[in-house]
This record gives structure tokens, sequence and C-alpha cells, in this order.
């Protein structure tokens, strides 16, 4: 198992980041990143949705409870929507949602937004070492973890 | 006994009783007093008796809007005696698509603010008999003997910050408008609660939420909580889960608040009607203050028309995250 999985409390420990992918373009972006056999940290645990604007608040919340160090929406950008205008509502969306989450004293870099395509193969690899690389250095996420969650090896 | 204020409670009593006797309306949502004088509770009054019991005085805090879901299930019309937060309620509802305009009436009541008995017994220092009012005082009568405090002073929080008395939607005026009012202290805890560290923000939440009961009390009171299948009673996905614990304390009020972005019509009953004193109004502020702040200023319920904000977009958009 990798060692994201580990005890948080372990010397070795390694974030868990996960990372809610549009499957028309980061998913592609993702998956380009991997053809291209650049490297990104296997930290980022990637899920494809539909389109960003499919993410729920509750999505993000589990993701917290159920041991996520961080997470990370990604999407079209703006005006490339598949859907047309999914990523336009959900800018708005994620916007107010990221503010109260920060309001609820979670810290601003733990949960983000990014706009990424299928040709941004290079971007994929480049934002998740960058969200790994914060987390990283933030420390463990104790808030909104679910008490009875545990760290399966 | 508070004071009833006779006239006005004649005068909306002779209003409804034509329509409630006439057939115009099946149901009058009104208020009655509660178990005690400084409590009134809804009135479902189907006949003259029941008008009887009809009261208007400084206790009718109540959002009646969030009733007619019920009632219209029952009823071919209901009338319904607004003040400026039911009426922007009713708007929200509206919106919602969750009531008929055509079956519902409404009477209009400017609102001249609710008042908190915590507050008032605080002021009185020992157990009140009852109140009196007269032009913006209040007389306190306890068993000790009679002080009087300013009626400002004493209002419910929701009521102190209100900006609108007066109902934005009616079929018909009863009493004559307040007139808008201004609220500079709206957003000051807001304000102050972001001025801390995540971390003073986090332990100051998680101690706020330990008290939560989850008795939903909050959103059975909350205009913009009209869906049919709420998230928390859902089974498959499971979304919240029963166990006390902060994590399924912010999972509720984190998503409760969020699902009125852009909709909360900060009237506050979800606060007022909490058991242990949960500050809601602070989520929800947080809400409308942010959307406000990014997405241009908008007050939920005012205009039905009008979109919400999170319904609606502009290619031009900001957003609360980098966009590089």
């Amino acid at each position: 198992m990798s060692t994201a999985l580990k005890d948080d409390t372990a010397a070795g420990w390694e974030p868990l980041i996960v990372a809610f992918c549009c499957n028309w373009c980061s998913y592609a972006g993702g998956d380009l990143a991997g053809t291209s056999r650049m490297s990104y940290p296997a930290n980022v645990k990637v899920i494809r949705v539909p389109c960003s604007s499919r993410m729920s608040p509750m999505f993000i919340l589990r993701a917290f409870q159920r041991g996520a160090d961080g997470v990370l929406v990604a999407g079209c950008h703006p005006g490339d929507c598949h859907y047309s205008t999914g990523n336009y509502h959900v800018r708005r969306r994620l916007s107010a949602f990221k503010r109260l989450v920060e309001f609820s004293g979670v810290e601003p870099e733990r949960f983000e937004v990014r706009w990424i395509s299928s040709s941004e193969g290079d971007k994929f690899a480049e934002e998740m070492a960058d969200m790994t690389g914060k987390i990283k250095a933030l420390g463990p996420n104790g808030k909104m973890r679910d008490a009875r969650w545990q760290n399966i090896t | 006994m508070a004071e009833h204020n006779l006239e006005q409670v004649d005068k909306i009593r002779e209003a409804v009783k034509q329509d409630l006797l006439g057939g115009r309306i099946d149901l009058l949502l009104g208020w009655e007093k509660g178990h005690y004088w400084w409590q009134s509770r809804p009135l479902f009054a189907r006949c003259e008796e029941d008008l009887d019991k009809l009261a208007w005085d400084s206790f009718c805090a109540v959002n009646l809007s969030r009733y007619l879901l019920e009632e219209l299930k029952e009823h071919g019309k209901v009338g319904l005696l607004v003040k400026g937060c039911d009426a922007r309620a009713f708007n929200r509802l509206l919106q919602d698509n969750m009531v008929p305009r055509d079956r519902v009436v409404l009477y209009g009541l400017p609102c001249p603010g609710m008042l908190d008995y915590d507050r008032l017994t605080e002021e009185a220092g020992r157990a009140l008999l009852s109140i009196t009012e007269q032009n913006g005082q209040i007389v306190l009568i306890t068993a000790e003997g009679e002080t009087t405090a300013d009626r400002d002073q004493m209002l419910l929080d929701k009521c102190r910050d209100c900006l609108y008395p007066d109902p934005v939607v009616y079929d018909q005026m009863l009493l004559s408008p307040q007139g808008d009012k201004e609220a500079p202290e709206r957003f000051k805890k807001v304000e102050e609660l972001e001025a801390l560290s995540a971390q003073e923000r986090f332990v100051y939440w998680e101690k706020e939420l330990s008290r939560c009961l989850r008795c939903y009390a909050c959103r059975q009171a909350c205009p913009f909580c009209s869906c049919r299948e709420c998230f928390v009673e859902q089974e498959n996905p499971r979304w919240q889960g029963r166990a006390y614990q902060p994590s399924e304390n912010f999972m509720f009020h984190l998503i409760r608040a969020y699902h009125g972005a852009g909709r909360c019509i900060d009237c506050g009953e979800c606060e007022r009607s909490c058991p242990v004193d949960i500050p809601l109004q602070e989520l929800n502020r947080k809400l409308i203050k942010d959307i406000n702040e990014l997405y241009g200023d908008y007050e939920a319920g005012l205009d039905a028309e009008l979109d919400p904000p999170l319904l609606t977009y502009r290619p031009d958009d900001p957003a609360a995250f980098s966009e590089k």
C-alpha cells in the first residue's frame, strides 16, 4: 500500500489528497500527464466526476471526514465547459463554499479549485505537486475528520 | 398579561373575518397567545370562534410562511398574516415553486420588531409579571415594582438587524408602514470572526457546534429549507451520520448554511428556534456577505422575479481561488 495511507502520527507521514477531476478536461489532462510520462506525487487520488458542477459540497466534507488532508476540484477553463455553463456555475458555488469552509476554521490551502484543460498535462502534474507540497508543509488535517476513521494499511 | 394593541388586533380581525366567512380563504394563519404571556404561537383559524384568539403583540416572532407548505395540502386557499420577514419568506417559497401565488392571500403587517423575553428578564433583574409599551419605551412590571427600558434595546437579535420591517409582498396592507431600517452592525460578528486565525475559528466553531442535539429545529423553522427530502434524512448515500462528534456537526451546519447560499432571507428563525443557542446566523450571514462582495448586492426574498446569485453567472465573474 502507498505511504499516503499510513498512520498520521508515524514519522514518515505523507498527505492524502483527493482530486475531483472533470471528465472532459482535467481527467483527460491527467491522462495526458500519464501518457507523456510526467510524474506527479502518488499522494493524489483522483476521482472522476462528469463535470466540475457535479461537485456537491457534501463530497468535499466527506473527503475531509474520511482522511483527506487536502481536496482539489479541477475543471475545464471557464468558457470551455463541455456542458457550456457548468464551470461558470461552479465558480460561484465553490467560491462561496471555499470561503465558508475557511470561515469554519480549515486552512485555505486545504481546499482548492483549479482549471486544467485536457491539453495541459504539464499543468496537471504541476498543480498536483504544488498542492502536495503545500499540504506537506501544513501537516496532517485533524479538522472535520471523523473520529472513527482509521488508516488501514 | 402583555398589552395587546387592541385597536390593531380589531382591525386585523375585521379584515380577515370578512374573507374567512365570505369564503375567499379557507384558513387563516396568524398568531395566538401561547402557554405564557410572552409567547405567541401560530394560530390556524378555520371559523369565527377561532379568530377570537387572534393576537398581534410584541412576541409574534414566529415566521408563518413556512406553515404554508403543510396547510396548502389540506386547504384550497390560505390567508396569511405577514410581517417583513414572513413576506420575504413567502417570496423565497414562491421562487422555489413551493407555493402557488393564487392560492394565498397575504395581509401585510408592518412590524415594529419583536421583543426578546430573555433580554427583558435580564433588564428587570427578576421574574417579570408583565410589560406595557408606550412611545418606544417598555415598562417592566415585577413583584418589586416597575422599571422602564428602551424598546430598541429589548428587541430579538433577528429584529435588531432587520432591514425591511414592512412586507415586500402583500394583497392588502392592514397597518401603516414603518419604512426601511438601517442595520450597521449586521456583519459585525462575522467580521470579528474573520479577523481570527484559522485555528481560533475552528476552536470557536467546534465549541459552539458541540452543543448541537441534531434536533433539526433550525431546518423546520427555515423558509429556505423546503426540500421534500432533506440530505440529513437520505439513507443512500447517507451524508449525515447520527454520531455525536465534531465532524458530523460540521457536516450538518456547513451544509445547512450552504443550502441557503444566495437564498437565505436573514429572518433569523433558525437561530431563534435553536434550543442550545448556536449562532447559526453567523454562518448564514457569512455567505450573504461573501456573495454580496463577489457577485454584487443581493437581498434574498425582496423580489421573487430576480434570479438568486448562485443560479446565474457572468462570464467575467471573480473567484475566491486562483484562476491562473
